[in-house]
């Protein structure tokens, strides 16, 4: 898709979202839902610019994201910095880690990148209860429980009325998306592409892949922790448990759903998939089921996810083909 | 584009939970509990000790005239998020009359639940929810616990552990624990007891969950030969493969699990291979033989209903909605939630075995008709040897010791 | 000292041979046809179950009846899962995406139908052999021993296939040069099935195996799957003598960490190890086909 029309498809989604309140607005548990929904999405949109676009077969976006809430809540509390602030100082922390584990691992090959990301995933947990954990201030095995509520100028954002917090997470969702639109339009994006299409062609050209995969990775993972301060500052408190297989397998279902690296499909795969989630909740244990078997289905009958069914409609009209 | 709006706007419209009508004259009860993931068994414990209640209210009339109608919530792995969307779902929207959950978020539920005021009892065991509890008494004044913490309950095993009829050949223990927060509070509490005492804690390890290849923490074991191993690791698969490999080439220890004796397959599985375990249950109907008549009814109607013995939390879940529903039937308004709360708080419940008493915390204190009970396998099958607080023997079972002790 | 050395020595071995069998399987679907399986650890509890209801028979009572019925039930589900499932994606550019995210969905079919269909409790196997060997104050039961040497033998038995058969041949010939093996008349398409069908089949026996030692849960393959992640990129991915190498280290690095540091740093040491290697050596211990 050209970069108008991501544009528009982008301005129809945050305009129906941004009307969403008009009608859910009394309801705080839809709200509540439709904040986490803004949340992932942007945590899924950086997943699929560095899955869909650059090709790195990151598994460590769960990790970056708890890293994040954790950190902006522990600087936070530790250090009385307004958690406005804490939110993009946790970004920043999240970054540095992403270029720790980005410098050897960049070098490796799809596989062995997805193993040691994910190895990343399943380290956190005993590094956050254990000894490590307890001494920077997580909690250990309790968690932390109380987690100063976000608070910008003066006013202070509670679980209990929600929609003020919805505009927040959307306006940052808004600027999020933005940034991702642009990187994926810009010399960046073309450089990925080129790096996808051949490797050794792109650097015969001097694009340098690792530059680029180093760059797009410290972003994704600035952009994840600091929607990781959002989420503790909302939410107010934070457990190891978000690491569990859920919500990587929900992130997993978002990118099936909106298509893999077809921006802006992740934020549409985000609203959809949770939605789904919820409607299938009264299932129980076939609700899991029933995710499973779409998956399978969607990945089979519609690979591209939405954004590529509606690709394929627009592409009937012989002019429209965009590529 | 308007194609793709179209299809858009469907999918929008989809967000929209189908909120069905439901029928005026039923007062609706929220049940959060994980019902997929790793904690399903546990949630499908309290479920049957909730159903019960609930069906037994019904058959009888209802409350005030009114059926129950319990609202089910999925918490899954209880990420605060889903918590938070529990409490939001059911007391937000659903605007159910009270909750009844077990393992609800050791902390976290009290801060969810506490925004709203249902009435909401939960089987959290855990000291972080009284901490919290206690940061706002008055706001959280709907909140319950039906058990008391891991520390206390660490106490109590501490004193049935010494009050064993049977010489300990020296005074070495070792500790193993899960590396989650009920783990952690068990074993800091005994590790403190037994030194206290004079003990000597030879080994305290945390170990992971999914942990099943215990040879290098016997290998320790054996060269220590403990009078005291502890271990609290609540799931099956790793403690009946702790207990196999130990039992490969035992050193004369007294194995105590804790309230790991209850995961019901220990006992299936192992049968009476399992004899000579010992565990606790806090919040317990002592099995096989009930301490009163009502509380012999009530195992026998629970057998007829699933089939099985209770686990643990299903009578403790049970006795929630009973002590709620009597609480309404005093107060005669299910709705006015605070007088509810108020009058929980102040009177109590009168139970199958007697009074339940909630303290100034809101925590089902253990004690008096409603103590701990300490088991041992016996015969393939859990038999209640003491009860505590006070620590006393239970009825005529005995203490027996086990048959790997060479003496 | 010296027995407790002999003891963790011991449990490192039998660790290392499980892991060994566990990351065979995996590390060939690798080095055949590039594709990650995401639902390597479900397989696993597959075999379990088909066990635990084989045993539920009347005319089943030993364990080898077992293992020559749910060979071909799992060899079967191999191939299907590979020919309906996976071999559609191969047309696509960013195929090795679509097969993670496919068989991601199908890990969390399978394992919550488990769930469904047997409950949410663990489920037993009897144990296929009884006792040990004792000594003074050293035992080693004959399960463990049995256990480790049906995972050597099913290794070997493996290696003997690649070496000496024609589909063996075949499979080392794609993993090889996937276009020269075409060009001279090997049916690749076949050869990537027939390769799913057997790495299930190891993984489904390793189920069988260890079910009766460590039980069987809905959940329990997503252990099993990172650990044979783990050691299939520590030996280099597609390398069966480095997976085979690595298994056994990683067994004695967890047994003597877990013994002298304590459990909960095994994984953190095990990881750390696992990224000094490959930064040192990108492509893991042996990482080209062996």
């Amino acid at each position: 898709m050209d970069h108008r029309r991501i544009s528009f498809l982008l301005a129809v989604i945050w305009t129906i979202v941004a009307v969403l309140p008009l009608f859910f607005g009394g309801t705080n548990f839809i709200m509540h839902i439709l904040i986490m929904c803004l949340i992932w999405s942007v945590v899924a949109s950086c997943w699929d610019l560095i899955m869909g676009f650059a090709g790195i077969f990151s598994f460590g976006q769960v990790a970056f994201f708890v890293m994040g809430s954790y950190a902006s809540a522990i600087i936070s509390a530790q250090f009385g910095i307004p958690p406005i602030f804490a939110v993009f100082i946790a970004g920043g922390i999240t970054a540095g880690i992403g270029i720790l584990v980005g410098l050897p691992c960049l070098k490796l090959k799809g596989a062995y990148i997805a193993l040691v990301t994910f190895a990343v995933h399943m380290i956190l947990e005993p590094v956050l209860k254990g000894e490590i954990g307890r001494a920077i201030g997580t909690g250990g095995t309790r968690g932390l429980l109380t987690i100063e509520p976000m608070t910008i100028f003066g006013y202070t954002f509670s679980t209990a009325s929600p929609v003020p917090y919805f505009y927040l997470m959307l306006l940052v969702a808004v600027i999020c998306s933005v940034i991702i639109l642009v990187v994926i339009k810009s010399h960046w994006g073309t450089a990925f592409l080129a790096l996808k299409d051949s490797q050794e062609f792109a650097a015969c050209l001097g694009v340098s892949a690792f530059k680029y995969k180093l760059m797009v990775f410290a972003l994704t993972s600035f952009l994840t922790g600091m929607m990781g301060g959002f989420y503790a500052h909302y939410v107010g408190m934070l457990s190891t448990r978000m690491l569990g297989i859920d919500l990587f397998v929900t992130l997993m279902v978002i990118l099936v759903i909106g298509g893999v690296g077809k921006f802006p499909g992740a934020i549409i795969g985000a609203f959809i998939t949770i939605a789904i989630n919820e409607l299938l909740s009264p299932l129980g244990p076939y609700r899991p089921i029933t995710m499973g078997a779409m998956v399978v289905i969607l990945v089979l009958v519609l690979p591209d996810g939405i954004v590529g069914l509606f690709e394929r409609l627009f592409s009937k009209k012989p002019h429209d083909i965009t590529h | 584009m308007k194609k793709a709006l179209g299809i858009f706007l469907i999918l929008a419209l989809a967000l929209m939970p189908a909120t069905a009508l439901w029928a005026k004259d039923t007062i609706k009860v929220g049940v959060p509990l994980a019902m997929t993931g790793p904690y399903t068994d546990t949630g499908d414990n309290y479920w049957k000790g909730i159903k019960m209640a609930i069906d037994e209210i019904n058959t009888a009339g209802g409350l005030l005239g009114k059926q129950l109608e319990p609202i089910r919530f999925d918490t899954q792995e209880f990420a605060p998020e889903r918590v938070m969307q529990g409490a939001d779902y059911l007391c937000g929207q659903i605007k159910v009359d009270s909750v009844h959950a077990g393992w609800a978020g050791w902390g976290q539920d009290v801060r969810a639940y506490g925004k709203y005021t249902a009435p909401f009892f939960a089987d959290d065991g855990s000291q972080s929810a009284v901490d919290v509890f206690k940061q706002n008494k008055e706001e959280y004044k709907n909140i319950f616990q039906l058990t008391d913490t891991g520390i206390n309950q660490a106490q109590s095993m501490f004193n049935v552990l010494m009050a064993l009829p049977y010489e300990y050949p020296n005074k070495k223990a070792v500790i193993i624990t899960a590396d989650d927060a009920w783990g952690t509070e068990v074993g800091d509490t005994l590790e403190k007891n037994f030194k206290e005492k004079g003990w000597e804690v030879a080994m305290h390890e945390l170990v992971p969950y999914g942990t099943n290849q215990w040879g290098p923490l016997l290998t320790q074991i054996r060269r220590i030969k403990p009078a005291i191993i502890h271990v609290e690791i609540v799931s099956a698969q790793e403690v009946i493969t702790f207990f196999r490999q130990f039992m490969k080439r035992p050193t004369d220890s007294i194995l105590s699990y804790g309230y790991s004796l209850v995961p019901r397959e220990v006992v299936e599985t192992m049968g009476k291979e399992a004899d000579g375990l010992l565990g606790e249950v806090p919040t317990a109907m002592p099995t096989p033989e009930a301490p009163t008549p009502e509380a012999q009814a009530w195992l026998d109607k629970f057998e007829t209903i699933w089939g099985h013995l209770p686990q643990a939390g299903s009578w403790a879940a049970y006795s929630g909605v009973k002590a709620w529903a009597a609480a309404v039937e005093a107060v005669g308004d299910e709705k006015n939630h605070d007088a509810v709360s108020d009058y929980i708080a102040t009177n109590g419940y009168k139970g199958e075995t007697g009074w339940w008493k909630w303290d100034e915390d809101h925590v089902m204190r253990a004690g008096g008709d409603v103590p701990i009970a300490h088991y041992q396998v016996q015969n393939g099958e859990m038999v209640a040897i003491f009860t505590d607080p006070p620590t006393k023997p239970y009825k005529n079972y005995q203490f027996q010791v086990p048959r790997w002790i060479k003496q | 000292m010296v027995i407790e050395i002999a003891d963790v020595i011991i449990s490192g071995l039998i660790n290392g041979s499980v892991y060994a069998l566990m990351a065979v399987g995996l590390t060939l679907i690798y080095g055949v046809s590039k594709a990650f399986n995401f639902a390597y650890g479900s397989f696993y509890s597959l075999g379990g179950y088909i066990a635990f209801l084989l045993f539920g028979l009347s005319f089943i009572n030993n364990y080898f009846l077992v293992f020559l019925l749910a060979a071909p039930i799992l060899l079967v589900f191999g191939f299907f899962v590979e020919k309906v499932l996976v071999a559609p994606l191969r047309k696509r550019d960013d195929w090795e995406i679509k097969v993670m995210m496919i068989t991601l969905g199908l890990a969390l079919f399978l394992d919550n139908s488990f769930q469904v269909i047997f409950g949410s409790r663990m489920k037993s196997l009897p144990p296929f052999l009884e006792g040990g060997f004792e000594g003074g104050n050293f035992y080693l039961s004959h399960q463990d021993v049995g256990i480790f040497f049906l995972s050597i033998g099913g290794i070997l038995l493996f290696r003997w296939f690649l070496n000496n058969t024609r589909t063996g041949m075949s499979v080392r010939a794609v993993a090889q040069n996937p276009a020269g093996a075409q060009i001279v008349g090997i049916p690749k398409e076949f050869v990537f099935a027939a390769t799913f069908a057997i790495s299930t089949v190891m993984v489904g026996m390793g189920g069988i195996l260890l079910a009766q030692k460590y039980f069987i849960t809905p959940m329990g393959g997503w252990d099993i799957l990172v650990k044979a992640w783990v050691i299939t990129a520590f030996g280099g991915m597609g390398s069966i003598r480095g997976g085979l190498y690595a298994a056994f280290i990683v067994g004695m690095l967890e047994a003597f960490v877990g013994w002298y540091f304590g459990m909960t740093w095994t994984l953190i040491v095990l990881f750390a190890v696992l990224l000094t290697t490959l930064a040192v050596r990108p492509q893991g211990l042996l990482g080209k086909w062996g």
